[in-house]
């Protein structure tokens, strides 16, 4: 009789099932969401060496996280064909140098369709500050139109 | 042991789903196999008691003893959910006393064996599995179900004797 089994897995959707019951009934604080394009930051597909992107946790700087977003639509100017890697490579010596300072948590070249072409999460002690690194970025240079929001944690 | 506490005072500090992950993923599985063994494999009614015991046992954790071990606490629980549960579901009141055991069609000791358990009474299913599979005595057992340990040996000794005539 001691032989049969004490445990047995449950279908996996029994968890969220209740999960949504503890949280429904506020037992439960649900965890947070990340919202879709930070989910699709950490599927970032690098282009070129050395853009600082899935590095090991580093020191960062003081102040607060921002998302540096990057447009390429109609105002950017796209590099001459055969040239793309050069203008990766140029921006990811200027997120090199923002990592090295603990002024970056992670970023790259987004891959794909719709117009956002890059994203960086970056780190900043108030919003005038987070636009003053963020116009660094040599992006700015070939016309590209940037976003940079807070990111409410 | 410590462990369990530690996982319930980390959900009370925070009561967050990741602090909740932890205690779920060590306790389900002991839990769910108990709950398809008490209603004889109905993996719906089975995931019903997991979930109903498992937002009880949130709701009265703050009021666990270290004293006892947080899984019979649990088993405990389940249990009693699914005594409430028979008291209050119709299909339940007409539960036949032991019905025949139905034909496995292999030699799977094991498999004949849960068949079985599944056709036992409900409170001699009850004490068979948290005594024989479970290994509880009978003391915990009365606590768990609110019975007298005189109950709960002579519900034993009822279930081994259905399952003897029953089995192969």
């Amino acid at each position: 009789m001691m032989d049969l089994p004490r445990e047995r897995q449950p279908d996996p959707a029994l968890k969220k099932r209740v999960v949504s019951a503890l949280v429904t009934a506020g037992l439960v604080r649900r965890r947070r969401v990340w919202p879709v394009w930070v989910m699709a930051a950490a599927a970032v597909v690098v282009l070129g060496v050395g853009v600082s992107v899935l590095r090991p946790r580093h020191t960062l700087a003081p102040g607060r996280t921002y998302v540096l977003l990057l447009y390429q639509d109609s105002t950017y100017r796209m590099p001459p064909k055969g040239h793309s890697a050069e203008r990766v490579a140029e921006i990811a010596r200027w997120a090199d140098s923002l990592y090295a300072n603990g002024k970056l948590e992670r970023g790259g070249h987004l891959v794909g369709p719709g117009p956002i072409g890059g994203l960086f999460m970056i780190r900043a002690t108030s919003d005038s500050d987070a636009a003053r690194i963020a116009a660094t970025c040599p992006f700015t240079r070939y016309g590209g139109r940037q976003e940079v929001k807070r990111l409410e944690e | 042991m410590t462990d369990d506490l530690a996982l319930v005072e980390r959900f009370l500090r925070t009561r967050g789903e990741d602090a909740f992950d932890a205690l779920y993923d060590a306790h389900t599985p002991a839990l769910y196999a108990l709950a398809m063994r008490l209603t004889g494999g109905d993996q719906s009614e089975a995931e019903d008691l997991v979930q109903e015991s498992w937002v009880r046992a949130v709701r009265a954790l703050s009021s666990f003893r270290a004293q006892s071990q947080l899984r019979s606490w649990l088993c405990g629980l389940l249990v009693n959910v699914r005594r409430v549960r028979i008291r209050t579901d119709w299909r339940m009141v007409d539960a036949p006393d032991l019905e025949p055991v139905a034909e496995t069609g292999g030699s799977d000791d094991a498999l004949d064996l849960e068949r079985a358990i599944g056709t036992l009474p409900e409170g001699a299913r009850d004490v068979f599995v948290l005594h024989d599979v479970y290994g509880y005595t009978h003391r915990e057992i009365a606590e768990m179900l609110g019975i007298v340990e005189g109950t709960s040996k002579s519900q034993l000794t009822r279930a081994r004797s259905l399952l003897r005539s029953s089995l192969p």
